[in-house]
């Protein structure tokens, strides 16, 4: 038999059970991103609690036959019987309970990524002490969904390598209401996040125009010309704060450096010939977080993709997510 | 699954309630310390909580379970026995209130709750004692539920969830309760060593009785087949005492007899039959209550030499044992010589008078019957008194009380009776029972309660056997007719002790009337639940299923479980399905009229687009059909009041859709 084979030891027979429950998992629970529990999704079993439990009920029993004592037989049968009242009760707090996949982040890799799941009541009893993480990760987080009120629970996950990447499927766990029974569920959302290149300290980009503006010095962010005043924004940094105006009582202002229309750079594929894939991609984007952070207009130029120019956040995160997703066409890989 | 923790504030407080309520019926029985132990745990806990005082370490800990052991073995005298476990298990319980920070530790303390409640049960299965229990056993789930809720502020939902849950187990409880096989004791358990018997001892000093008038406790409750006999012939026997030992009756222990002697001798049972079961409250003791002659009608009820029932196990809780008697009937014809010179000794050299006056009334009377008479009659005619107050008596206690004092109880007149027929060589001895009895008319039974705790005589006559002679019949005739209560009205001594209890009110007829629709229920409930045995079982389960084997025995199990949890599934899982919006439901309804009307509407057409055609179709409506439109695509979009639903329905139900 296979498991009998040579080299096949308890490892092996655990890996093999695992791999089958899998392929079982995803046939009964397939992705999707919006799931409501019910029969099919929802195992059930004594906790460790119900175990416990059970054995006082064993010594409760013993006590009673050996007084011959009824009200104790009563005890004893009252809670063995809610215990089995209870079982209803558990797969009633999970059943109904809708899932949808709201958002997936991104980040860098190690980055702790975060999962935005939104959960949804119908019924009107509502669903309590919900227990929701991803597999294997210990960590979960508790939330309650109270009746025709949602829910919108963050999960964070550990970004791996570049590209798009899938945090497992998430385990959805109670013990309501008594603790006896873990009734639980493993649902996969379709949520994939997306890990950003590591960014890295590039060379001096080949050729033309990429890294410094053509014909003008490097210049520092603070030697931006001076262009005016306007009102604090959150996330201004301090530098920039016009604290003079302040100590003279005006309201919180911001100096605005004009970064210059003229500094347009490109972020191009091409100007590391030679190097690794994700190296490269490495390089470019630690280009493009210096460009950002200088307050630059750039623009990406990548093998089958280009990203016209442009500046601030919504810039550089379509940069970054450019290159983390990027998938080269095969005669590009040289 | 990683979980917080720590105990949730709201479930800390539902298991303090608790614990509170646990310890609250065993307060009287545990060691005043034990009470203060509490206390200290309980402020130790709550500051704790603040972080007022650090939690306890580890060799603290120690000690303190070390003191507190000591301090049971202290107080109890060792450790062994089920009061001094229960103290034991008292003081784990509230140690463990203090070091229980997480929820692990939230699981013991409720199950121990659950295990509290049971030993609460050993001491008593009184019906207000299990409606307190079940209360706490409720108050337990809810602390249970509590401890999964992640709501932050004091709610009173676990209660409700807790209460469904019971309500929904209580029926399977109650199918468990009468299918499951009544079995004996598996093993030798720790009995009540430290609990008081109550009732009658096996001695008998003058006094005993006495103090026993004093307790207004139910003794046993009989209830007889047919019609209940006079209150003058219920007289119930408990112990035959025929040894006189230092002013103490005591009865003859079995070893004592010789073997042939220790089984009853066949008597021949004549006359009118009484069927009669009885239900006696816990004495720790073994001797039953009967009329005689008694015959046992079940296994474990041992009937012993001198006509008397014996249970060989400790009556440690309430037994139900059924009895057939023939008062009539001749118990001990015959009189072997051993036993006769048993009941006719006295001791050497006391009560000189008595023994005297004995042996002068007999030569003058012509018979044993003649002589009987003679002394009954000096009762009667001497100024003799029956009272609960007897002065006390000297060295020779039966000269003292027939010549000095002559005031006394139903001991002092048993005692001086047979002390006055041994003397004149008539065997005789001290029956120690009840007597009388109060009929209940709610149910017909005979309750007996402790103050007709009565003492009397038995003669034996030749030809006749053992007969009962009742001295103090012949002093206060009332008391075996009335009772005590009437013998002693001039006195104001009846349950001097115990003036809250409602057995001093039954002149007032409402409390008489609850105390004894009360007592009704008590009966009911000790002969139904607390008495359920394996023979009530197999009686209840035949009537009710004809006949008993495990093939049917399975099917009602199986049967009563899915019936019930199928309507518990139901209710759960279908009754409490999607409530619909107010809205949506409205929107249907006209929807569905639009329909009839004959507009055609498409799947995925909204509110708007519908009424727009139903305008085209019924101009006549146009005006109202415009107004919903603008209502339904408004209120899809805000937020809806009761208000807006009520105009809303007004305005559907005034909307006619004729042709023109």
């Amino acid at each position: 038999m296979w498991f009998l084979a040579e080299g096949a030891g308890l490892p092996a027979l655990r890996e093999h059970l695992r791999a089958r429950f899998q392929r079982w998992l995803v046939r009964r629970i397939p992705p999707a991103r919006s799931v409501t529990l019910d029969q099919r999704r929802i195992f059930i079993f004594p906790s460790r609690v119900g175990f416990f439990f059970f054995a006082c009920l064993l010594v409760m029993l013993v006590a009673a036959i050996n007084y011959e004592n009824n009200m104790s037989y009563a005890l004893t049968f009252l809670l063995a019987t809610l215990f089995v009242i209870a079982v209803l009760h558990s797969y009633a707090n999970l059943s109904g309970l809708t899932l949808r996949a709201l958002r997936a982040g991104e980040g860098f890799p190690r980055q702790l990524v975060p999962f935005s799941i939104g959960l949804a009541c119908a019924t009107r009893r509502g669903h309590h002490a919900l227990w929701l993480g991803f597999e294997d990760d210990p960590e979960a987080v508790a939330v309650s969904v109270m009746p025709e009120r949602g829910a919108t629970v963050t999960l964070y996950r550990e970004a791996g390598e570049r590209g798009p990447f899938r945090p497992g499927r998430l385990r959805v766990e109670s013990r309501y209401p008594l603790g006896l029974l873990r009734c639980w569920t493993w649902v996969d959302l379709d949520l994939v996040g997306l890990a950003y290149p590591r960014p890295l300290p590039y060379p001096e980009p080949l050729g033309s125009g990429a890294g410094q503006p053509r014909g003008r010095p490097a210049r520092r962010p603070g030697e931006d010309e001076f262009f005016g005043l306007r009102d604090y924004r959150a996330g201004d940094r301090l530098r920039q704060v016009y604290w003079k105006g302040l100590a003279r009582g005006q309201t919180l202002q911001s100096k605005q450096y004009a970064a210059g229309a003229a500094s347009l750079d490109w972020l191009d594929w091409d100007a590391f010939p030679g190097i690794a894939r994700e190296r490269r991609l490495s390089f470019l984007c630690q280009q493009c977080l210096d460009l950002h952070r200088r307050g630059r207009r750039f623009g990406l130029r990548l093998p089958g993709n280009q990203l016209a120019a442009g500046a601030g956040d919504g810039q550089r995160d379509r940069v970054l997510r450019a290159l983390g997703n990027f998938a080269p066409p095969p005669e590009a890989e040289r | 699954m990683k979980a917080a923790q720590q105990i949730p504030r709201n479930a800390l407080a539902w298991i303090i309630l608790c614990q509170v309520l646990l310890l609250a019926p065993h307060g009287l029985r545990v060691p005043a310390w034990l009470l203060l132990l509490y206390l200290a745990a309980f402020g130790w806990r709550v500051q704790l909580y603040r972080n007022r005082l650090p939690a306890p370490t580890r060799w603290l800990k120690l000690v303190l379970i070390g003191a507190a052991m000591a301090g049971i073995g202290w107080s109890y005298g060792s450790l062994i026995g089920l009061e001094p476990t229960v103290a034991l298990l008292l003081a784990a319980y509230a140690l463990k209130l203090v070091e229980s920070v997480s929820r692990k530790d939230a699981y013991v303390l409720i199950f121990l709750g659950f295990f509290l409640l049971i030993t609460e049960f050993l001491f008593s299965q009184d019906l207000l004692i299990v409606v307190y229990a079940s209360f706490v056993a409720w108050l337990l789930t809810a602390a249970l539920v509590a401890l999964h809720r992640t709501g932050e502020g004091f709610e009173l939902a676990p209660l409700r969830v807790a209460g469904v849950m019971l309500a929904q187990a209580f029926p399977l409880m109650l199918v468990l309760f009468f299918l499951f096989p009544r079995i004996g004791p598996l093993w030798n358990v720790p009995i009540r060593a430290h609990a008081a018997q109550t009732g009658m001892s096996d001695f008998l000093r003058p006094g005993d009785v006495a103090r026993l008038t004093q307790s207004t406790e139910v003794a046993f409750r009989a209830r007889f087949a047919g019609e209940v006999p006079q209150a003058r012939d219920l007289y119930w026997r408990g112990l035959v005492m025929s040894v006189l030992e230092d002013d103490t009756w005591r009865s003859l222990r079995f070893f004592e007899a010789p073997p042939a002697q220790r089984r009853p001798a066949p008597v021949e049972a004549v006359g009118a039959v009484l069927d009669y079961s009885v239900i006696i409250e816990p004495t720790q003791q073994h001797w039953l209550y009967a009329l005689r002659y008694a015959e046992p009608q079940e296994s474990g009820v041992m009937a012993l030499a001198d006509y008397t029932l014996y249970s060989p196990a400790t009556l440690e809780s309430e037994r139900r044992y059924s009895v057939r008697s023939w008062p009539g009937a001749a118990i001990g014809l015959e009189l072997d010589t051993w036993r006769r010179r048993l009941e006719t000794r006295l001791p050497e050299g006391e009560n000189p008078r008595a023994l005297a006056l004995a042996r002068q009334l007999r030569a003058a009377a012509d018979d044993d019957e003649a002589f009987i008479a003679r002394v009954l009659a000096l009762f009667r005619e001497q100024p003799f008194r029956y009272t609960l107050q007897p002065p006390l008596l000297g060295d020779d206690p039966v000269d003292d009380f027939l010549f000095g004092t002559r005031a006394g109880f139903c001991e002092h007149y048993a005692n001086a009776f047979a002390v006055l027929m041994r003397a004149a060589g008539v065997p005789a001895r001290i029956v120690a029972g009840y007597q009388g009895g109060e009929i209940n008319p709610m149910n017909g039974t005979v309750i007996v309660h402790q103050f007709d705790a009565h003492a009397w005589n038995e003669v034996w006559l030749e030809g006749q056997g053992w007969m009962r002679v009742d001295p103090t019949a012949a002093v206060s005739p009332a008391r075996v007719e009335f009772g005590l209560e009437t013998a002693v009205q001039g006195e104001g001594s009846f349950l001097a002790g115990s003036p809250l209890s409602p057995l001093r009110y039954r002149a007032v007829s409402w409390v008489n009337t609850l105390r004894l629709r009360y007592d009704a229920l008590t009966y009911r409930w000790q002969s139904w639940v607390v008495g359920f045995d394996s023979e009530r079982q197999v009686e209840l389960l035949g009537k009710w299923f004809g006949r008993i084997d495990a093939k049917r025995f399975v099917a009602v199990l199986l049967g009563s479980f899915g019936v019930v949890l199928a309507a518990v599934a139901l209710a759960l899982l279908v009754r409490a399905g999607p409530r619909r919006d107010p809205l949506l439901r409205a929107w249907a309804r006209l929807r569905a009229r639009l329909v009839r009307a004959g507009v055609p509407v498409h799947a995925g057409d909204s509110p708007a687009t519908v009424l727009a055609r139903a305008q085209q179709r019924y101009p006549a409506a146009a005006a109202d059909l415009g107004v919903l439109a603008e209502e339904f695509t408004a209120l899809l979009y805000r937020p809806v009041g009761s208000g807006d639903l009520r105009r809303l329905q007004q305005r559907l139900r005034r909307l006619r859709l004729s042709s023109q």
